[in-house]
């Protein structure tokens, strides 16, 4: 097909199309719903019984805060990620919250060191962590994938990436409501650790997932706007 | 005075493009076709700039304009025009460069097709006389008692029983000697060629 010949096939009967809302709406919308799905499985599972404790407690609400800040930022990132033409550093934004967050842990661990010595930062098998993340961020993680999709796959690893970061921390700071499991190494280990493999395996997936379409499929797509 | 003279053209063209794309997004499609000729000749220049070596800028230049068009509704009307173009061209160059490179790892080029060289039907009536007559010198080359065993066994197909009466050897000196010209012609044609 010749390029101009092209050209007439894509202007002719061209559907108006609904520009993607700004980055920072469609991630408050999709951390609002998720929010209030996390908040209806934490209802429905029950909080952990030392929760009136917990909230009086300023390193849990930092470690906490600074993980659904993460969450949150790591949305507006991938979305960001997906609109040609917006600077990179905006997929830098969870980066300070993600830091906060580790650095609460690790500070914890600190102070269990000095309090404990090494048996303070003794790993036990905490296997539950892990499929209950995934669990309370399955809706969430599908949730804004599809709306990634409606991005463009400028930069596909990091879309994926930014956006199992934003399900799984929520899924975290979810777990910390629910599973009292207070030690410092224990939470890095099993809970971050956790956020941190979905975050690189699912990265490790984005090109298979975000790919730019063909003509076939681009035709296929405007006739369906166009019914 | 010509830089700000450069400046106010492209400020100005920026903006015909912003106005145009916002037009396509609103389902204008003369003002789309309209954007996507003017950005053509600058699409094919980034093409050839970025990936000097493409095997077919056109083909890419399409790919770069279906993207385009795929992704319209990314375009923010109040941000810039240009950024937003030159990321997915630049971005879908070096995909399409990628995805070239990664199929041309699993093609071999060769400029002519290999052909089988048992079978006579795959060669010319030349190619099967030169092999034919390369056979002949090779085995006239062989000591007496290979070269019959060669002419008895292989070329007039007798068993071995049969070619031991003939020639009063054993079966298994026969076969030694077979495998000897069998060897010797090897090495001969491998030597010549």
């Amino acid at each position: 097909m010749q390029t101009e010949e092209l050209i007439r096939t894509l202007t002719s009967d061209c559907a108006p199309v609904r520009p993607l809302a700004h980055p920072g709406w469609r991630a408050a919308a999709w951390f609002a719903i998720s929010l209030g799905y996390v908040a209806a499985v934490v209802a429905a599972i029950g909080l952990r019984p030392d929760i009136s404790s917990k909230l009086a407690d300023l390193k849990f609400l930092l470690e906490v805060g600074a993980a659904f800040l993460t969450s949150m930022m790591a949305a507006a990132a991938a979305f960001c990620a997906g609109c040609p033409g917006r600077p990179v550093w905006e997929r830098f934004a969870p980066v300070p919250f993600l830091a906060l967050w580790l650095a609460s842990l690790g500070q914890g661990c600190w102070r269990e060191w000095l309090a404990a010595g090494a048996a303070g930062l003794a790993i036990r098998p905490d296997l539950v962590c892990f499929p209950i993340i995934v669990a309370i961020g399955i809706i969430p993680g599908l949730l804004i994938f599809i709306m990634i999709r409606r991005g463009a796959p400028i930069a596909p690893f990091s879309t994926m990436g930014l956006a199992a970061l934003a399900a799984a921390a929520l899924g975290a700071a979810a777990l910390r409501l629910l599973h009292t499991e207070d030690a410092s190494i224990m939470v890095l280990v099993w809970q971050f650790g956790s956020v941190a493999l979905l975050t690189g395996l699912e990265a490790l997936f984005g090109r298979f997932f975000l790919r730019w379409p063909t003509l076939q499929e681009a035709l296929a797509a405007d006739r369906r706007v166009a019914r | 005075m010509s830089d700000r003279a450069d400046t106010k053209a492209r400020r100005d063209r920026e903006e015909h493009w912003r106005a145009h794309l916002r037009s396509a997004q609103d389902g204008d499609g003369r003002a789309y076709a309209q954007l996507l000729s003017e950005l053509l000749p600058m699409l094919r220049r980034i093409v050839t700039h970025k990936w000097p070596n493409a095997p077919d800028i056109e083909d890419v230049v399409q790919e770069v304009l279906v993207s385009l068009h795929t992704v319209r509704h990314t375009y923010d009307p109040n941000r810039p025009f240009m950024p937003w173009f030159m990321t997915i061209t630049t971005r879908r160059i070096a995909d399409a460069a990628r995805r070239r490179y990664a199929r041309s790892t699993n093609e071999t080029t060769v400029d002519v097709m290999p052909e089988t060289f048992s079978g006579d039907e795959t060669k010319t009536e030349q190619e099967t006389s030169d092999d034919q007559e390369a056979l002949r010198k090779v085995m006239s080359t062989l000591p007496d008692g290979q070269r019959q065993a060669i002419d008895l066994l292989k070329i007039q197909g007798l068993s071995l029983q049969e070619a031991s009466q003939i020639t009063g050897k054993s079966v298994a000196s026969l076969k030694v000697a077979v495998h000897r010209a069998i060897k010797a012609m090897r090495d001969a044609l491998e030597r010549k060629t």
